[in-house]
């Protein structure tokens, strides 16, 4: 792969935020907000802000409903987020072994 | 991007993925739990053999696996609340902890109660039993110490087959503090670790 096509990588998911997002909704099943929020360690807006942009992209499906009063956000990766984010590090790695 | 730049993202990706493992030390509880239930059950079921009590064997031991369902359904029910996030691993565990609660359902009521082998032979498969349970989860954890702890209960099934009927269940509670309750501490010790490196 020619290294300039490498540095393209996909920008919806090249930030810190949404790259720490997926790399958690990879590993488990669901995750609620809280989780994501207190796991990543990042403030309500910004989350929400990323969360929104993952789900425009189809990277993530986001439910909410409620337990008892308290709303719940409940967040999953969609077979589209695990494809682009297996792309992603595919890509990484390229980038390392080419770089070797 | 430049390489160490590559770098630092990977690791970044593995080191998010790590959090999320903080969750399987959380099951430190239902080991505990289920340990002491087993512990205290074959105690129960001694004393009443020793007042002669015999009929009231099985009751003793339908009392403590209830109140180790009921805390298993209480807690699992809480634990999810409070993590937050369903695992692919918590779902492989919960139906390996179903599949095993059978059979130790099958193998310690209701195959005894229909005569198919005395009741002598209960404790043996019960390790045998436990043994894969804790096996298999050293798999799941990709965790040596209940691997081998898996190890000791097959060891300790095998050890029951030489030990008079009557004395079986005494092996119990070694093989108890050994596969089941050790294990369950060094999991809280893990989980509480975890905890307090990733609270802020």
């Amino acid at each position: 792969m020619i290294p300039e096509k490498l540095a393209q990588l996909d920008p919806i998911i090249h930030s810190r935020l949404r790259l720490a997002i997926l790399s958690i909704l990879i590993s488990v099943k669901e995750a609620n907000f809280n989780y994501l929020k207190n796991t990543i360690g990042t403030t309500d807006g910004n989350l929400s802000a990323n969360l929104s942009k993952l789900e425009e992209a189809g990277y993530i499906s986001i439910r909410k409903t409620f337990r008892g009063k308290k709303p719940l956000t409940t967040c999953s990766i969609s077979e589209k987020g695990r494809k682009a984010f297996s792309a992603y590090l595919q890509a990484l790695e390229t980038y390392l072994h080419f770089k070797k | 991007m430049n390489e160490s730049q590559a770098r630092e993202e990977i690791r970044f990706i593995q080191e998010m993925i790590e959090r999320t493992k903080r969750i399987t030390a959380g099951s430190w509880m239902f080991f505990l739990i289920w340990g002491i239930v087993a512990i205290l059950g074959v105690i129960g079921m001694y004393v009443l053999v020793y007042f002669e009590k015999y009929s009231w064997i099985w009751v003793n031991w339908i009392i403590f696996v209830a109140i180790g369902i009921v805390h298993s359904l209480v807690y699992g029910t809480k634990q999810e609340r409070e993590l937050g996030a369903k695992t692919y691993t918590q779902g492989v565990v919960g139906h390996l902890c179903l599949a095993c609660g059978m059979a130790f359902m099958l193998v310690g009521f209701i195959f005894p109660a229909l005569g198919l082998y005395s009741w002598g032979l209960i404790a043996v498969l019960i390790s045998l039993i436990a043994g894969i349970l804790v096996f298999v989860m050293g798999g799941i954890y990709e965790w040596n110490l209940l691997k081998w702890c898996g190890l000791i209960w097959w060891f300790g099934a095998l050890g029951m087959v030489f030990i008079h009927e009557n004395y079986r269940g005494l092996l119990f509670i070694p093989l108890m503090l050994v596969g089941y309750i050790m294990p369950a501490l060094v999991l809280r010790s893990m989980y509480w670790r975890e905890r307090d490196k990733n609270d802020p």
